[in-house]
């Protein structure tokens, strides 16, 4: 690799480890927080510099690539493989774009082996891309997924070929591509099972296999053999035909039930996951009942070890209770008899997350934990869906926290020099409008603008690689992709009754007043009985945001009073003139500002004060100020 | 006793004149009275009808006026003043048919007019109504004689478009409505010297339906079903009735089924002139393989029908997936189809994306059409973008989908002939980069396309040269971001900044391996129109060439 291309991967990982979360082990608040506006500003000079080290070094190179001699092409390669180390990707937009940058130079130069190459590898850089979509309608997803499935197809449409090419890593990549094509979400389980049960008659081709004996045909024949029984897994929708199960089922056989037998001779315990898949793919054909499958995965989450973070431990804390509470959720009738389960069963995996290494962060635990969060079920006694998404958010995200704490602050504060000169300005909403008491309808109405601000931007937790992972400005499909977080904020929020309240927040404060731009398109603002609390939440997000690291990944950081100058220029368009009308005043923009600035600190405290408490199992953190 | 005889005679015929006389007076002062009355009740019926979205609109406005600082109320009141002035000028027009109708001053015009072009028309007006609903809304298009008519389009769209909108109307939400067009023959098809053939039109929906009491007054004006269901819709009760006017003058009939609570069914015919005008015939190559990815089969099927009787050889795929190792195979063994026609809805996949990736595996003088219901104008930039190079609207017409194809194939089939992929003889492009193999490469891809290329080292000389060069000149500008002396963002500034009257037209495109969100925010601001990635997408670029080439033309 070439220097600027090692540093650019030092420079990655010092920001994930300074942006990641610091307990405060022994250190006084002062110290900690000192310590953490440190890591900021250093985070934020590391950034710079791999901007400069995109535009100076690597665009350059980038433009003059059909002159590149090979030496250069094979640095790239492996700089590329760099940014999507498994498991600790640490750039998989920059992978793709270099990967992309590759593919357009073979298609020019008609190198049929360079094209079937790069397209796997811009088909895995997709896929990464992919796996941040959970949680998300496969109508909003399926794009993504598409792009990637159509570079696997091309690749894997080089089958017929086989005969002609004569490079065996080539053979391989055609192989690996068409078996990578049944990779992700598809509209019902079937077309997944048909398209892998394709792959493996290839795979087990003996022609094929005899023209590249060097080739792992066992493992890719396990591997696809494990991708038919995941088919069932990832596509709980729709019905299986007979033939289906049947093809699902050797699958299952071939893999499972082998392997289950070896250990149990053995005497070695089988893996959460080999288990759980043997036991739902006996469901789903038809072998077992759901009470008996949940009674399995009961005991399959009592067995895993809370104090080991292997990664089948991680799947057997978090993964399987994830699918547990999915099954709940698709069978309510269920949910009664496992009510307290299920409470004690939040607690135990919170305690889990809370004590989890830092060292051991991967990019499984956060897949995982997005899971979870998709199919929570909130009960009576359990913690509150808001707590598990603050505990989530403190832990793996702080910086969003603190903007999210900092939103919540000053909306509040605006909020309440609304009130004080038009009391009634927030009676669109039902829960405020029927307050009688003056006094304690401006206190409620600042209480739901902290709540709105704090829970605005958790959809962001699906995205942390393009949040607080990222070490350098958005590329376009990136900033598309971004958006997302609106659609799935709102979509978690929306699912439990004790966060409805705040989904609209989630869902419309990137929107535009007067609805000609802005995302998403699915919030119609003056369909929102909310909209009045949104456009506030909108507002303090985008002066808040200009100011912060996050703006970074879109170009300079602003000022405060340049973010206000900017906001005010974009009256009666993005924002509601009612009130930007409030921010040309100077004692209000002032007032904000001073409160964004002392609510900093406090955020900090709250993190801080939450590390340093004794494990509650509750994930609760300490209730801001109203 | 003769002259008495003559004079009791005279008598008899004059007491037979007055008596026929008074008949006639009797009648006369009869039918002024029932003018008179129908009158009086029409004025009724109009002062109520025009008085109620005119208290609508007076209503609405003074309270828009009181809350004049709520946007939100503003607006709300705005939106319901546009209904109900929309219903006013509905009535007012209403009325103005029924006069003429009335005075016999409404006249059918002949003139010819396009049976597609007319359909199309009604479905764009059609379409976002039904989809405010939710309505499902099917344009079925039958057996087709005569694509080319004579006849009244404008009154024929009236009656088409009136019978249709009560449909969505009338029919609630989620509710099914299916519109069917065809022709068939007329025995004697060779009447007066003029071909001739009858079209048959109906709509059926499930909608709220009419009572068979209601039925027998429905072409009666200002007979409206009154009950619960119908006193929030819109309408002046005019409207059958000037259908039921203008289909017989044209020299048609109108039937109308109906159940209550079940749906309604309307069933036009109406004969029609053939017109004589001359159609070019599409010249498409016999033999010639087209790739269809549609998973709608009714609609490949159609379009298979129609290539295959022009001697084409369809394939139809249904899914993404399909298409793209379909057509790698023929790429790689040389027998790629003559064109695509992407169609609406494919199993696996949102069209555009399917696009996007076969416009990058098959180069960009493989032509993709897109065949969908959709409204051309709202995704023209989009599907563009994606690298489709033309639109057949639905409800499919063989003419449109031939022509359409018989015009892309050919440009190409012309160009190939002049061994370029695009008429690209008369385009001048200013090339700046600094780069000079990078410049070397794209003189001479674009060179290889008879296309003119200046090219320019930095932006001081690429403004210097665009100053110097006569007005519109220049067609497009590939402007690299990075080079010494002045940038590309400041060159596209200045430019953008001169005095002349192309300085704000001339279409740049930023042209750079800087592709993070604030390069392209940047060269926006700096007044540039699109932004190309590097290493520079061959196809890409004579897309975009062609693209600004075919907005220049129009």
């Amino acid at each position: 690799m070439q220097p600027y291309q090692e540093e650019y991967i030092d420079n990655l990982k010092e920001i994930t480890s300074l942006t990641a979360h610091k307990r405060p082990e022994g250190q006084s608040f002062e110290e900690y927080y000192m310590r953490s506006l440190e890591d900021q500003a250093l985070s934020e000079r590391k950034l710079v510099r791999n901007m400069e080290l995109l535009r100076d070094e690597l665009f350059p190179e980038l433009d003059r690539l059909p002159e590149a001699d090979g030496s250069v092409l094979s640095d790239l390669q492996e700089f590329a493989s760099k940014l999507l180390t498994y498991p600790d990707e640490l750039d998989a937009g920059l992978f793709c774009q270099i990967r992309r940058a590759l593919l357009s130079l073979m298609r020019l130069g008609r190198d049929r082996n360079g094209i079937i190459r790069e397209l796997y590898w811009l088909g895995i850089g997709r896929n990464n891309l992919c796996n941040k979509l959970v949680g998300l309608e496969l109508a909003e997803s399926e794009k993504y997924m598409l792009k990637m499935r159509l570079c696997f197809a091309e690749a894997a449409a080089y089958l017929k070929y086989y005969d002609e090419i004569d490079s065996a890593e080539t053979r391989g990549y055609i192989l690996r591509s068409r078996a990578n094509i049944s990779l992700g979400q598809f509209k019902s389980p079937g077309e997944k099972i048909r398209l892998t049960k394709r792959t493996l008659q290839i795979m087990q081709d003996k022609a094929y296999q005899e023209k590249e004996p060097n080739l792992p045909w066992e493992r890719f024949i396990s591997m696809t053999h494990q991708q038919m029984t995941a088919s069932i897994s990832r596509s709980r929708t729709g019905i299986m035909s007979p033939e289906d199960i049947a093809d699902v089922m050797e699958s299952v056989y071939i893999v499972y039930h082998k392997m289950l037998q070896d250990m149990e001779e053995q005497k070695i315990n089988p893996s959460c996951r080999s288990s759980f898949s043997y036991f739902s793919i006996n469901y789903y054909c038809g072998l077992d009942t759901l009470d008996g499958l949940l009674t399995k995965m009961e005991m399959l989450m009592d067995s895993a070890d809370d104090s080991d973070f292997s990664q089948d431990t991680m799947y057997g804390m978090i993964s399987i209770p994830a699918f547990y509470c999915q099954y709940l959720q698709e069978h309510p009738e269920k949910l009664p008899m496992r009510t307290e389960y299920l409470e004690n069963l939040y607690r135990r995996i919170l305690r889990y997350v809370e004590t989890f290494p830092e060292s051991a962060g991967s990019e499984s635990l956060f897949f995982y934990l997005r899971q979870l969060a998709h199919t929570f079920v909130e009960t009576g006694n359990s913690i509150t869906y808001g707590d598990f998404l603050q505990t989530l958010i403190t832990r793996f995200a702080p910086d969003i926290y603190v903007h999210s704490y900092l939103v919540g602050k000053a909306a509040s504060v605006l909020c309440g020099i609304i009130m004080e000169e038009e009391p009634s300005y927030f009676d669109d909403m039902d829960h405020i409008r029927s307050i009688r008491d003056p006094g304690e309808k401006r206190r409620k109405t600042e209480e739901y603008a902290m709540q709105c601000g704090i829970f605005h931007d958790v959809g962001k937790l699906n995205f942390t690689n393009l949040y607080s992972q990222m070490g350098r400005q958005w590329f376009e499909e990136e900033y598309e992709m971004s958006q997302l977080h609106t659609i799935v904020g709102r979509s978690r929020l929306y699912a439990s009754p004790s966060t409805r309240l705040y989904a609209p927040a989630a869902h419309g404060h990137h929107a535009w007043y007067d609805g000609s731009r802005g995302y998403p398109e699915s919030y119609r603002r003056l369909e929102c009985p909310f909209r009045q609390m949104v456009d506030v939440i909108g507002l303090i997000d985008f002066l808040e945001s200009m100011t912060s690291t996050e703006q970074l990944h879109r170009g300079p950081k602003k000022t405060f009073s340049d973010a206000v100058e900017e906001a005010v220029s974009l009256e009666g368009k993005r924002f509601s003139p009612l009130l930007t009308a409030r921010l040309r005043d100077k004692e209000v923009a002032q007032r904000l500002e001073h409160t964004l600035t002392v609510s900093h600190r406090e955020a900090y405290l709250r993190l801080y004060e939450r590390e340093a408490l004794p494990l509650t199992g509750t994930g609760r953190i300490p209730a801001p100020p109203g | 006793m003769r002259k008495q005889t003559r004079e009791t005679g005279r008598n008899r015929r004059r007491y037979a004149r007055l008596e026929k006389e008074n008949i006639h007076l009797r009648e006369a002062l009869g039918t002024a009275q029932s003018a008179n009355r129908a009158k009086s009740t029409f004025l009724s019926n109009m002062s109520h009808d025009i008085r109620t979205p005119m208290n609508a609109i007076m209503g609405m406005t003074s309270i828009g006026l009181s809350h004049i600082d709520e946007k939100a109320r503003v607006q709300d009141c705005l939106l319901k003043i546009q209904t109900a002035s929309t219903h006013l000028m509905s009535l007012v027009n209403d009325v103005l048919d029924m006069s003429r109708i009335d005075s016999g001053r409404m006249t059918i015009s002949e003139e010819e007019f396009s049976l597609p072009d007319l359909v199309h028309d009604i479905a764009v007006i059609i379409r976002p109504q039904a989809l405010q609903k939710n309505q499902s809304l099917i344009l079925d298009i039958g057996e087709i004689y005569e694509e080319e008519l004579v006849g009244d389009p404008l009154r024929l769209r009236q009656i088409l478009v009136n019978i249709i909108g009560n449909a969505v109307k009338y029919t609630g939400e989620n509710g099914r409505i299916r519109v069917s067009f065809s022709q068939h023959l007329c025995a004697d098809n060779q009447a007066e010297g003029k071909d001739r053939v009858w079209l048959d039109f109906s709509c059926e929906d499930n909608g709220m339906g009419m009572s068979r009491e209601f039925l027998k007054r429905i072409f009666v004006p200002f007979e409206r079903v009154n009950n619960e269901a119908t006193s929030k819709i819109e309408g002046t009760g005019l409207g059958m009735s000037i259908v039921k006017n203008l289909i017989d003058r044209m020299g048609g009939e109108i039937q109308v089924e109906s159940e209550e609570g079940e749906g309604s069914c309307f069933r036009v015919t109406l004969l029609a002139d053939v017109s004589r005008r001359d159609r070019k015939s599409p010249n498409l190559t016999a033999g010639a393989t087209v790739l269809i990815a549609e998973a709608l089969e009714h609609r490949s099927g159609k379009i298979c029908g129609f290539l295959r009787e022009c001697g084409l050889v369809p394939v139809v795929v249904t899914s993404g997936l399909t298409a793209v190792t379909w057509l790698t195979e023929a790429q790689y063994e040389n027998r790629m189809p003559c064109a695509m026609l992407l169609g609406q809805k494919l199993e696996d996949t949102p069209s555009l994306e399917l696009a996007s990736h076969i416009r990058q595996l098959a180069g960009a003088s493989f032509p993709i059409l897109l065949v969908s219901e959709t409204d051309w104008s709202q995704i023209e930039y989009r599907t563009t973008r994606a690298g489709i190079n033309a639109f057949v609207p639905c409800p499919l017409f063989k003419s449109r989908l031939l022509e359409t194809m018989s015009r892309l194939l050919n440009a190409g089939q012309e160009d190939s002939d002049k061994g370029i992929d695009g008429d690209y003889g008369g385009c001048h492009v200013l090339l700046v980069e600094d780069n000079e193999l990078n410049q070397e490469i794209a003189l001479e891809l674009l060179s290889l396309i008879g296309v003119n290329v200046e090219t320019a080292d930095n932006g001081q000389e690429a403004l210097e040269l665009f100053e110097a060069s006569d007005e519109n000149y220049f067609d497009v500008i590939f402007m690299d971001i990075q080079m010494p002396v002045m940038n590309g963002y400041e060159a596209a500034r200045r430019i953008r900044r001169l005095n002349r009257p192309d300085a704000g037209e001339v279409f740049i495109v930023a042209m750079t391996a800087n592709a993070f969100v604030e390069d392209i925010r940047l060269s926006r601001e700096a007044g540039m129109n699109d932004h190309i990635s590097k290493p520079i997408d061959f196809e890409h670029l004579k897309e975009i060439l062609s693209r600004q080439l075919k907005i220049r033309k129009s």
